[in-house]
């Protein structure tokens, strides 16, 4: 399949692609990734973006790379998932340690809820949470989406669902 | 995309209802050569990323299939991630697969598609220290251990097995 290419006011949501390894080595460094599996050296980072490509293909959608206009960076991935054990569908969020606090997590998930809506003809979709991920959990606040329940995944342990508001009760 | 067939064998890209066999594989101790045993969750990661690396590359390891039952024996192909010196021709046979010569020919079969369609003029096969039944194919195929060994992020330290070439086979 040919995987799709959106827009936002300030971001290109595209394929991912190795040339943003540096940006995914950046991102697995330290504990910033403490909440989606922790920290990565750079094969596993490269063997990341290859599986990221792999879902779309497997799946016919996947994580979509947010590549900042104004500098052409990528400055994390945000997208429609469901790896092995997920309750359902989900859209997902990472955004690189540089890229924090400029709502670009809000913007991208936005778009890609019209997608997952609107193009692939999705009726719910959840996210789902670290319990103690407070950010990412604003972030799904912003986007309209609430507390449903708790989850345990066989490998990863206890994570939130939040339900997103379906196609027609959308803000 | 590309399919191969062999007398006993049909060789495709690999899709998500191959993940029950490999995951049993990598629940097992005979992934113990290949980075196993590991997690469903990862194995699910793993078979994601033998279909990226199809797309990004443009080749990748097959879904091996008994022609005679249509399961899944073995992910077998060229291989060529992220520091690794060169594409490797890699084979993992699937549980209860294994004594039945798959190894060498769906390899053989594979090779020479590499050869001849893909064109490279090279390969080696990473095998690692006391993978006694690897190595047994490796010289089947022909293939010379070089002196050095590779070492890499994930698999440690693996030796070098280089096939012959395409002019040696022909």
């Amino acid at each position: 399949m040919d995987i799709p290419t959106l827009e936002t006011d300030r971001l290109i949501l595209r394929a991912p692609s190795m040339d943003d390894l540096d940006r995914e080595i950046l991102f697995y460094t330290g504990d910033h990734a403490k909440f989606v599996g922790g920290a990565k050296g750079p094969f596993a980072c490269a063997q990341g973006i290859l599986a990221r490509i792999g879902h779309w293909h497997v799946k016919g959608f996947g994580a979509f790379h947010l590549e900042e206009k104004e500098t052409g960076l990528c400055m994390g991935r945000v997208g429609p998932i469901e790896p092995y054990g997920w309750p359902e569908r989900e859209i997902g969020w990472s955004l690189m340690p540089d890229a924090t606090g400029k709502g670009y997590a809000t913007e991208a998930a936005l778009r890609i809820r019209d997608y997952v809506y609107d193009d692939l003809g999705w009726t719910t979709v959840i996210s789902l949470i670290d319990p103690e991920n407070t950010a990412s959990a604003r972030v799904a606040t912003r986007l309209g989406a609430r507390f449903e329940k708790t989850f345990e995944h066989v490998e990863f342990g206890t994570m939130y669902i939040w339900r997103h508001p379906g196609p027609g009760e959308r803000p | 995309m590309t399919t191969l067939t062999t007398d006993r064998l049909t060789l495709r890209v690999p899709t998500l209802d191959d993940f029950d066999p490999l995951a049993a594989f990598y629940a097992s101790d005979r992934s113990r050569f290949v980075g196993g045993p590991q997690t469903a969750e990862l194995t699910w990661r793993t078979l994601a990323t033998e279909v990226g690396h199809w797309h990004l590359r443009g080749y990748g390891r097959f879904a091996v299939e008994e022609r005679s039952s249509g399961k899944l024996c073995g992910i077998i192909g060229p291989f060529y991630p992220l520091g690794f010196p060169e594409p490797e021709l890699g084979w993992d046979l699937m549980n209860g697969f294994e004594g039945k010569g798959y190894a060498t020919e769906a390899a053989r079969a594979v090779r020479d598609y590499v050869y001849g369609t893909l064109g490279m003029t090279t390969l080696i096969s990473l095998i690692a220290h006391g993978n006694t039944g690897s190595e047994a194919v490796a010289r089947r195929l022909g293939c010379v251990e070089e002196p050095e060994v590779f070492t890499h992020e994930r698999w440690g330290e693996l030796r070098v097995f280089r096939h012959p070439s395409p002019g040696e086979l022909a």
